[in-house]
């Protein structure tokens, strides 16, 4: 399973955010990183096939994702976004339930077995099994995101894509669901998801791609993506990398002029 | 099951309907009537040729009315939506009210209704679009703006005229009535409502995936501009064919939805049936009460629903009913 962008370029308001994105994603964490506002939302929902990129193509196994059906696209690709559900009374359950709906055909309105299945399982491993049937709005922050990682899981998509799941989480929540979300990756998924901490990519991630300049500055394994001249260009913003056993640490560097 | 219920409900409803009206009939000769339907006489045909087809009309309406409430309610996601947001019935009502005071012939006036009803649906809808979506909040605003245009022209097409059978058909029209209806207006209106009927129908696990929001319906492959068109259309049609049998009946589109979602939940695959069995069982028993509280003057549908159905409302809104949307 492939999912290739061919000289991706998107926009947004008729201005060109980032140009000439190519890139090769198979299965594995795949982190996404930049300055707010470069275009990583734009760009995750351009590979989810929710937006039409500018310029290029995005493909996934050979088929242009915009030209797959809509409930096609979402048998293979799920997006996680986060944020509130517009009908706050919905039990867990129930909204775990509508992953399913891909998997139906327009005439079958009764879950099958395997719905029951992949709903159950989706709720076990994200904990969420004693929650099944509290509502949505009843639900704190961390456990909305859960609901909507369950969401994914119950979908069976073989791509994850994740827009920021841990911003808004405490250090607790934040570690439970990159947890889950690299369980995702080692069951075989491509996972690509937009990350704000930098040590969250390093630790977790199996590749990181360094979006800025209008384009991509870096993609590899994260100690030579996310290097001082990567985050630099990046950020704008002086670090030094530090490689522990824990992993890489990133410290602003504070004395000297940046330039 | 609770579905179940509300289904006895309708034949109840209409039961109490058929018995009683401005003339008394005794429970032995209307079964009798009802067993018999050719045995003639005078009894019979009461029954037959004013009661029961009234009594279907009337749940025709309800069905309708309802139906086209909870559709929009759950497409627009927002509790507080009323069928006539789409423009039908203050469409109809402008060009009823135009027509009869140019004088142009009775027989053609519910077919202009109909038609200029669902032109202004149209127009609201075209209002309404935001590049290929129907945007919600666009498409109320453009509902009651026109609503409140059309509004101003039938008054003063009423002050217009002077007194007389038009301006009284103006007013009858206004209150809500079905004084007068039998089978041929609802053979003219059925095809309108079992369409509307069937494109509610197709769109009701659609509309389940929808309350998780827009977005995350569309990722879930949802075709929401295509949902958004196809009940749009099917809600015009159904409030189209209530306001051509009945027209201006209020507030059955808009409590009706939400006294079916105490009962059987926000699934709407129980959810539509419910309003549509709670909303004809309603209009029936409202219709009933029309004709018998004041007979042999008959109370206009509308108003008596009004009386009912705005105390209902704000019970319903200040015990939070609005809360569960974001």
């Amino acid at each position: 399973m492939t999912l290739e962008l061919e000289r991706v370029a998107i926009a947004r308001g008729g201005r060109t955010l980032l140009g000439d994105v190519t890139l090769a994603l198979e299965s594995g964490f795949v982190a996404l990183v930049g300055r707010n506002g470069v275009g990583k939302t734009t760009l995750l929902r351009t590979m989810a096939g929710a937006l039409a990129p500018a310029e290029g193509a995005v493909r996934l196994d050979g088929v242009d994702v915009r030209a797959l059906a809509p409930r096609e696209r979402a048998r293979r690709i799920a997006l996680v976004e986060g944020g509130e559900p517009a009908f706050t009374a919905l039990s867990v359950e129930d909204a775990v339930a509508s992953a399913r709906f891909p998997h139906h055909r327009w005439f079958e309105w009764e879950p099958t077995g395997e719905d029951g299945a992949a709903v159950d399982d989706a709720l076990t491993r994200t904990d969420l099994t004693a929650l099944r049937a509290r509502e949505l709005g009843t639900l704190s922050a961390g456990e909305r995101q859960r609901v909507w990682i369950a969401l994914a899981i119950a979908q069976r998509a073989g791509v994850v894509l994740l827009d920021e799941p841990t911003s808004h989480l405490d250090l607790k929540a934040s570690v439970e669901t990159l947890r889950l979300v690299r369980e995702l990756a080692d069951h075989g998924a491509l996972v690509v998801a937009v990350l704000h901490q930098l040590e969250e990519a390093a630790a977790f991630a199996d590749r990181v791609v360094v979006l800025g300049e209008g384009g991509v500055i870096a993609d590899g394994v994260p100690p030579s993506a996310l290097t001082s001249a990567t985050i630099f260009r990046a950020f704008d913003v002086a670090v030094t990398v530090e490689r522990g056993p824990d992993g890489l640490a990133f410290h602003r560097r504070t004395s000297a002029a940046r330039r | 099951m609770r579905l179940l219920a509300l289904a006895a409900l309708v034949p109840l409803a209409m039961l109490i309907g058929v018995a009683f009206g401005g003339a008394a009939i005794a429970p032995a000769a209307l079964a009798h009537a009802l067993l018999h339907p050719a045995s003639g006489g005078d009894v019979a045909t009461i029954v037959w040729q004013l009661r029961v087809p009234r009594v279907c009309v009337a749940a025709t309406v309800g069905a309708a009315l309802a139906l086209a409430g909870a559709l929009l309610q759950a497409l627009l996601r927002n509790p507080l939506v009323d069928p006539y947001l789409t423009g039908v019935s203050s469409g109809a009502g402008a060009s009823i009210a135009i027509a009869a005071t140019l004088g142009i012939a009775p027989a053609l006036i519910p077919p202009l209704g109909f038609a200029s009803g669902l032109a202004t649906a149209v127009l609201v809808a075209v209002l309404a679009r935001r590049g290929p979506r129907l945007d919600p909040e666009r498409l109320i605003l453009a509902g009651i703006s026109l609503s409140a245009l059309l509004s101003a022209i039938v008054t003063l097409a009423l002050e217009r005229l002077a007194r007389g059978a038009a301006s009284e058909s103006i007013l009858a029209w206004l209150a809500g009535s079905l004084a007068g209806r039998g089978w041929p207006d609802l053979v003219a209106a059925a095809p309108e409502a079992l369409a509307g009927a069937a494109l509610g129908a197709f769109a009701i696990p659609s509309l389940n995936v929808l309350r998780l929001g827009e977005g995350r319906a569309a990722a879930l492959g949802v075709d929401v501009v295509r949902l958004q068109w196809v009940l749009l259309i099917g809600a015009t049609l159904l409030t189209a064919a209530a306001v051509a049998l009945a027209g201006l009946v209020g507030f059955v589109g808009l409590i009706v939805p939400h006294l079916a979602r105490r009962v059987v939940g926000a699934d709407l695959r129980a959810l539509v049936p419910a309003a549509v069995l709670v909303g004809a069982a309603l209009v029936v028993l409202a219709d009933a009460l029309a004709r018998t509280l004041a007979a042999p003057a008959e109370i206009p549908l509308g108003v008596l629903l009004a009386f009912v159905g705005v105390p209902t409302f704000l019970v319903l809104y200040l015990r939070g009913a609005a809360r569960s949307y974001a």
